[in-house]
């Protein structure tokens, strides 16, 4: 037993099997020295690893030998020009690159004997898990093979020349590299270096440039209506990148939208305003006394004494600090966002979770409207609705809708199938099967949707200050750009109780009700 | 049992195969009579009922008995068209299903058939009385007559006093009472059970089972009951269909089932079933005559015990324990037959 587990390191390591057998077994015994150290493996680093057939190791041993180096030709970069600057008689910047010289050299040195100790340690404990594994699975490589230091010096030459290269040397600029690109275009010559620079070491090249668009504009006429005027490019200009060719013509949509479609967007403007005003009748034209003791009540009604007292402390502390009006129009903007989601939401959710084609259709879009980080959406709500409280409105339900619209489909997607085949069993027509049978099952998690909604409501909102929907978010944006601090985390307080509040209330409120 | 010949639902050579490609693989099973792995193999289509035609009489418990998989729940699924066939017709009270449009399959599903589910597939947001009045609400009937009616479908399944509950906070037994009494509520003619008891422990089953025998010889609904167990199946059904692959390979009643099983595979079955109520005295006597030429004249006929040709098994071995003389079939105060106890123990094995 014990000789052919012998015999079974001895395959294994191949060459050395005497000392590695040795270790092996100390190891399984669990009586290796804690400070071992693979000198052999410290001394010979990635080289040992590769040798060894383990190539987790190697990598590692790699990794930090060439941090070393890449420090190592820092401190050279910083040197040399601290030496140039000196030259040019820019004393102020020599102090400062001769610190970074230093700090680089230090790093190298701690980096190469460090990682080389570290590397050592880990060798014989990471080469016994790498034969755990060949146990299992003996196609795994095994042994000692010279052949292997090929393949490794194959990646050393394809990755360290350049990555030192670009350690040692000042990155070009990206506008010297368009610069040098024009140039090049007209003809000029440029030293191969500088070419080599623009293309392997700074910014990824240019690597095609496109004409101007034409400038489109929309001036009015005399009955007042849009007309489009089109002109071509200015003569002369160089012509421009990818990027700026399309965030042009994305523009140029943009402007052609609201020039002849505007009345949509000025019906809808004025639809989010004529909402938001109903809301907020209820919540800012109320008398203080009166909204507080309902807040009390409905928290009191729906989630018990505990959560009411919760709420009564956060509406002193939102009165107290003066917070009380800002604070009612944060809520009706998230109420009024809310409802929206929740009116489109719905039915969007049970058409997903019903149809395939709807689930194919829908599915994706919510993908991407949960993967754009909330700040893009006041772009296009400013484009199409200007500033103000509609189109802040506007880009909370974007952002808030997705959950609304994924647990209303996964609630009708969760009911049971044989329940369905019941209700069809007894004659229920569609829309019967859906009102009777499907909804009043999915319930639990379309509140959790609705819970959901207003959560990420009120995080939208304070976001959608920055494009003047005001509220407890306007009183944050300020601080940040006035560096108030102290008055900015009050009101950051101020949102985070109100948050915790709706979320309790309605939390409760499910739990109690199932 | 009386019954009435006419027959209330009618399968006329359904076919079920699932997949997308049914239509071809049908034609090829027909015109070259593939097996089910061949089917599956060429065109991804699994058969679920093979040619069935079966006719239920008005009244009669009809039993449909196989393994999980055989196609019986399938087969039962198309009588109220939850299932589309693939080929051939479903007649109910000689309309043909497959005709009718939407509102009247409906209709014939909310007024005419009542379903019975394995795992119940009650409502679980309505109460016991909601869900049992739900085909009537689904016919917009006024919710005063729709607790009165359920008020006496819940007297009628014992469950006076549950109504107002959630069914979640029932038993397993009170809850499939509950699945009964839902199909009842609309006074349906047919009644589909499919495998209605085998979910519940054997002694609530058994209860549940006489209940239902009972319930069923007052209010005498056609039934179709599934089941996979052939003790239930003898228990309740007035005839017994055999389904394997798909295809009915017997039916019969339970008597022509046990002494004249039609293949291996009903055989099989029917190995294990005790037979003492199964069979009966006709079945397993001697003809008097026979049995005189071979063991001499019977003489004194009162020294005899006697039984009916009707009685059964349990009966007869009653009677022949503690006596030394084999049993008299006597028909009209005529001998007619005489069991002995050799043919007592055959009838026991199954054998006549």
């Amino acid at each position: 037993m014990a000789e052919s587990h012998k015999s079974s390191f001895a395959e294994f390591v191949g060459s050395g099997d005497e000392y590695y057998s040795r270790i092996f077994e100390k190891i399984q015994k669990s009586s290796l020295e804690f400070a071992h150290i693979n000198f052999a493996a410290a001394t010979g680093g990635f080289a040992w690893a590769a040798f060894r057939a383990n190539w987790l190791l190697a990598w590692f041993g790699f990794a930090i030998d060439l941090i070393a180096l890449v420090n190592l030709a820092g401190a050279y970069k910083y040197s040399s020009a601290s030496a140039r600057a000196l030259a040019d008689g820019k004393d102020f910047l020599v102090d400062r690159y001769d610190a970074w010289a230093e700090s680089n050299l230090i790093a190298a040195v701690v980096f190469f004997f460090g990682g080389r100790f570290v590397f050592g340690w880990l060798a014989d404990r990471l080469y016994y898990r790498r034969y755990s594994a060949w146990r299992i699975d003996r196609r795994k490589s095994s042994g000692a093979n010279a052949s292997r230091l090929a393949i490794l010096a194959a990646v050393v030459v394809l990755i360290a020349p350049l990555t030192l290269y670009r350690a040692s040397q000042f990155p070009p600029e990206h506008r010297t590299c368009i610069k040098q690109d024009r140039a090049i275009q007209k003809g000029e010559e440029i030293p191969f270096k500088n070419r080599f620079d623009c293309f392997a070491i700074g910014e990824f090249p240019t690597l095609f440039w496109l004409d101007r668009r034409n400038e489109f504009s929309f001036p009015r006429n005399e009955d007042g209506s849009r007309r489009m005027e089109v002109k071509p490019p200015r003569e002369g200009l160089p012509p421009i990148s990818l990027n700026t060719w399309t965030a042009q013509a994305t523009d140029d949509g943009i402007a052609y939208l609201t020039a002849f479609y505007g009345w949509i967007f000025d019906g809808i403007t004025a639809f989010l305003r004529t909402m938001l005003g109903a809301v907020e009748a209820v919540f800012v034209g109320t008398p203080w006394m009166i909204t507080a003791g309902v807040f009390l009540a409905i928290a009191y009604k729906a989630a018990g004494l505990r959560i009411a007292v919760f709420v009564g402390l956060s509406l002193v502390y939102l009165a107290l600090f003066g917070f009380w009006q800002t604070a009612m129009d944060t809520l009706s903007l998230v109420v009024g966002a809310s409802i929206i989601c929740v009116v489109f939401g719905l039915p969007l959710g049970v058409w997903v979770g019903k149809s395939r084609a709807g689930q194919a259709i829908v599915t994706p879009i919510l993908d991407i409207m949960q993967t754009i980080p909330s700040f893009v959406y006041l772009l296009p709500a400013v484009a199409f609705f200007s500033i103000g409280k509609p189109p802040g409105i506007f880009a909370t339900v974007i952002f808030a809708m997705p959950p609304m619209v994924r647990l209303t489909a996964l609630g009708i997607k969760q009911v049971p199938e044989n329940t369905k085949e019941a209700a069809l069993a007894f004659g229920a027509n569609p829309k019967q099967l859906l009102f009777k049978v499907e909804l009043p099952l999915a319930l639990p998690s379309i509140m959790a949707g609705v819970n959901q909604v207003v959560m990420m409501s009120l995080s939208m909102v304070v976001v959608a200050a920055l494009i003047g929907a005001g509220g407890m978010g306007f009183i944050v944006t300020e601080a940040l750009a006035n560096t108030q601090t102290g008055r900015g985390i009050l009101a950051g307080i101020g949102i985070a109780l109100l948050a915790m509040m709706i979320d309790r209330v309605v939390q409760k409120a499910k739990i109690a009700k199932n | 049992m009386v019954e009435n010949e006419k027959s209330l639902v009618e399968a006329r050579g359904v076919w079920k195969i699932f997949g997308d490609r049914a239509g071809e693989a049908l034609q090829a099973i027909k015109s070259e009579g593939l097996d089910k792995a061949e089917v599956l193999e060429r065109f991804e289509a699994v058969i679920g009922v093979r040619d069935v035609s079966i006719e239920v009489r008005e009244g009669e418990i009809f039993c449909i008995m196989g393994l999980s998989g055989s196609g019986k729940s399938t087969l039962v699924r198309h009588i109220n068209r939850l299932i589309e066939p693939t080929a051939g017709s479903i007649l109910i009270d000689g309309i043909d299903v497959g005709s009718l449009d939407a509102p009247a399959l409906r209709a014939l599903r909310s007024k005419k058939i009542g379903m019975v589910f394995q795992n119940m597939a009650l409502f679980p947001h309505r109460t016991v009385r909601d869900n049992i009045a739900f085909a009537l609400e689904l016919r917009n009937v006024d919710a005063y007559t729709r607790m009165q009616v359920a008020d006496g479908v819940i007297e009628k399944v014992s469950l006076q006093g549950y109504g107002d509950r959630m069914p979640s906070e029932l038993s397993g037994g009170m809850q499939q009472r509950v699945g009964l009494a839902r199909a009842l509520a609309a006074d349906p003619d047919i009644l589909l059970m499919d495998e209605p008891f085998s979910a519940l422990d054997p002694l609530i089953r058994r209860g549940l089972q006489d209940e239902f025998l009972a319930l069923s010889k007052t209010m005498r609904k056609t039934t179709l009951f599934i089941t996979h167990d052939l003790d239930e199946a003898i228990r309740m059904g007035s005839r017994i269909a055999i389904m394997k692959d798909g295809a009915i390979v017997q039916v019969g009643t339970s008597e022509e089932i046990v002494t004249n099983p039609a293949d291996e595979y009903v055989a099989d079955f029917v190995k294990g079933i005790s037979k003492l109520k199964l069979l009966f005295a006709q079945t397993v006597m001697v003809p008097l005559k026979q049995f005189e030429s071979e063991a001499g004249k019977i003489g004194e006929l009162s020294s005899y015990p006697k039984a009916g040709p009707k009685e059964d098994l349990d009966r007869l071995v009653s009677l022949a324990i503690g006596s030394k003389r084999p049993v008299l079939i006597v028909d009209d105060g005529n001998p007619v037959g005489v069991v002995t106890k050799d043919a007592l123990l055959r009838g026991i094995q199954g054998e006549t």
